[in-house]
């Protein structure tokens, strides 16, 4: 996510912007954005419906047994067509030069 | 006496053991369906070291390797269960993704909120340009989602 923002210029540059989506709470993404000084928005899915419909659920991945998101990149076109996809973690560096493709 | 010959079966598979375990580490990111290669790259090594192991004893004065074959086997059989570690770890990390919209499909719409209350959909992203904070517009190409395990 630190990553993301410290590119973000370079993606908006390429015409892209970003979001973050996870089943956190908006307290917690306000905590976490506001200490990872974050400018793009983290958008909260507690119930996990869109996690699910992009088929990323990790049931009780996460603290307390949570049902968490699993780690994935998709790039999407101005029609909402995927054109890269990514699970795992990034180099915020390579979803630019993605971006840069589009 | 003539030179005795190298065994080269056990070798064979305590490498192709390391290959297996290698591939899946560098490729389970892409996709988590390279647990099946990697599985039968094992399956192929089981063998060698198995064939490599009978052959010695029954022809000791043609192969050389006394204990080699049994280091490698047991080196091969550990790097085996690393193996199963990763996968068990990697099962509960990585979502399966395998119903996730593939690269040409159409990502599904989503409304969410931000941590400011701000409602977002993904329509609605696609089709607004990008304002930064100096106020100029930029017409947008495309869209990040990035999906995050969450701050814990």
């Amino acid at each position: 996510m630190r990553g993301i923002q410290r590119n973000l210029a370079s993606l908006e540059a390429a015409g892209v912007k970003a979001v973050a989506i996870s089943a956190d709470t908006n307290d917690e993404s306000r905590e976490l954005c506001q200490k990872a000084n974050l400018r793009f928005p983290l958008l909260s899915d507690r119930k996990a419906d869109v996690i699910r419909s992009y088929d990323l659920l990790v049931p009780h991945g996460g603290e307390d047994d949570r049902d968490i998101s699993g780690i994935a990149e998709f790039l999407l076109d101005s029609s909402g067509t995927v054109r890269w996809r990514h699970f795992g973690e990034t180099k915020a560096e390579r979803l630019v030069d993605e971006a840069k493709k589009l | 006496m003539a030179a005795k010959l190298w065994n080269w079966r056990p070798w064979a598979g305590f490498g192709l053991s390391l290959g297996a375990l290698a591939g899946y580490v560098l490729w389970v990111n892409e996709t988590r369906a390279v647990f099946w290669p990697a599985l039968l790259l094992f399956a192929v090594a089981a063998l060698l070291l198995v064939s490599g192991l009978k052959r010695r004893p029954r022809e000791p004065e043609l192969y050389r390797g006394k204990i080699a074959g049994y280091v490698l086997t047991s080196l091969s059989a550990l790097i085996l269960a690393l193996f199963g570690f990763l996968v068990y770890e990697v099962s509960r990390v990585f979502p399966e993704a395998k119903n996730s919209p593939q690269i040409g499909q159409r990502a599904p719409e989503f409304s969410l909120v931000d941590s400011n209350g701000e409602n977002f959909t993904l329509s609605q992203l696609l089709s607004t340009p990008i304002t930064n904070s100096g106020g100029a517009a930029r017409a947008t190409k495309g869209v990040l989602v990035v999906f995050y395990r969450g701050y814990w």
